[in-house]
């Protein structure tokens, strides 16, 4: 599926994936969203959200148009 | 856990990961069932179990180290590229895609599935189950095949690079199955492959490669619990060499066994170890 707005879609998606990446490593989001129950850094949350960060990038490149 | 006992969960657990049999059903039901004293609860069990994985992650790594170069090279060009022009692009791509679901929920359901399950009871049952699983995936592949000979029969399936994306998806999925106890990872992910039209050799080197940054990354992310909870490192690394060792072994006769093996046996295996787990629990023998 080629499409300028899906690529900017997933490219969006892959900066949110980042800021929740970033957010895990400092502690910043709630343990409700997390299987621990202590506040405070959860890296292996925050891994997931960078490989899905660089998933969400690589799907954007593969939904833009090319132009050759 | 003395080092006898570590040794011998190393072994088990390198030869039981690979093999669809589910090592983490062996590792709640054999301690049971040879009334070890140790806690699978203990503070110390998590970090033991980490480093065996490693030493199964790094097995795999060996035995598929030039499938890996090019998988590792082919992400990086295609992710560039935005495009996959060769089969190491999109096995690539296909592991990415797959991997991403058995994350997803190892990250966050887990610790909560393994809590509800581990319990020698429900790991024998589930192990059941898991037996009665690889029958029905053959079953239901030998509905597809042609044929008289096994290499006749196969020839019509494809490599592991010719799954589809959303086969590719659903098979890593199922690798949440594993959590547990008693289903085997490596039997759902080949059982789904051999869904997916994938020969059996394909379906288990796929279901390999998936497996390996799964546990790998699972492994790592665990290892700084090692050096904060007082473990007797020495002994667990060796254990954990053993189950590398051990792991290696099974990646090399299960490549060949899958040649024109099935997953029949494993799965008769899997319901009669249930059953005689379940007799000897509930018999307190």
């Amino acid at each position: 599926m080629k499409s300028n707005g899906v690529a900017v879609v997933l490219g969006i998606l892959g900066v949110l994936f980042i800021v929740a990446a970033v957010l895990y490593v400092i502690g910043g989001i709630l343990p409700t969203f997390t299987s621990s129950s202590s506040a405070g850094p959860h890296y292996k949350h925050a891994i997931l959200f960078a490989v899905l960060a660089v998933a969400s990038f690589v799907a954007a490149n593969f939904a833009r148009p090319r132009t050759v | 856990m003395s080092l006898v006992q570590a040794l011998f969960m190393g072994l088990l657990q390198g030869a039981s990961e690979l093999f669809p049999v589910s090592s983490l059903g062996h590792a709640v039901l054999v301690p049971s069932l040879l009334h070890w004293s140790f806690k699978q609860s203990d503070p110390s069990f998590v970090p033991f179990l980490v480093l065996l994985h490693l030493g199964t992650a790094s097995a795999l790594l060996v035995v598929y180290r030039n499938d890996w170069v090019a998988i590792i090279r082919g992400f990086f060009t295609a992710a560039l590229a935005g495009q996959m022009r060769n089969d190491s692009e999109r096995l690539a791509m296909l592991l990415l895609v797959g991997t991403i679901p058995a994350a997803v929920l190892g990250v966050f359901l887990e610790n909560r599935i393994k809590s509800l399950f581990a319990s020698p009871y429900a790991a024998a049952a589930f192990l059941i189950a898991n037996g009665v699983l690889m029958l029905a995936f053959e079953v239901l592949r030998r509905r597809r095949e042609h044929g008289t000979s096994r290499e006749e029969q196969e020839s019509h399936f494809a490599q592991a690079e010719r799954i589809s994306f959303p086969a590719a998806a659903i098979v890593g999925a199922c690798q949440a199955l594993a959590f547990l106890p008693g289903i085997s990872r490596s039997g759902v992910t080949i059982g789904g492959g051999l869904l997916a039209g994938l020969r059996h050799q394909e379906a288990a080197r796929f279901s390999f490669l998936l497996a390996t940054p799964t546990i790998l990354g699972a492994g790592v992310v665990e290892v700084p619990q090692l050096f904060s909870s007082g473990v007797p490192l020495g002994e667990y690394v060796l254990a954990a060499v053993l189950a590398g060792i051990a792991a290696y072994a099974s990646a090399r006769f299960l490549i060949g066994y899958f040649r024109s093996g099935r997953l029949d046996p494993y799965g008769l295996y899997c319901i009669a170890a249930g059953l005689v787990s379940l007799a000897l629990l509930h018999f307190g023998l």
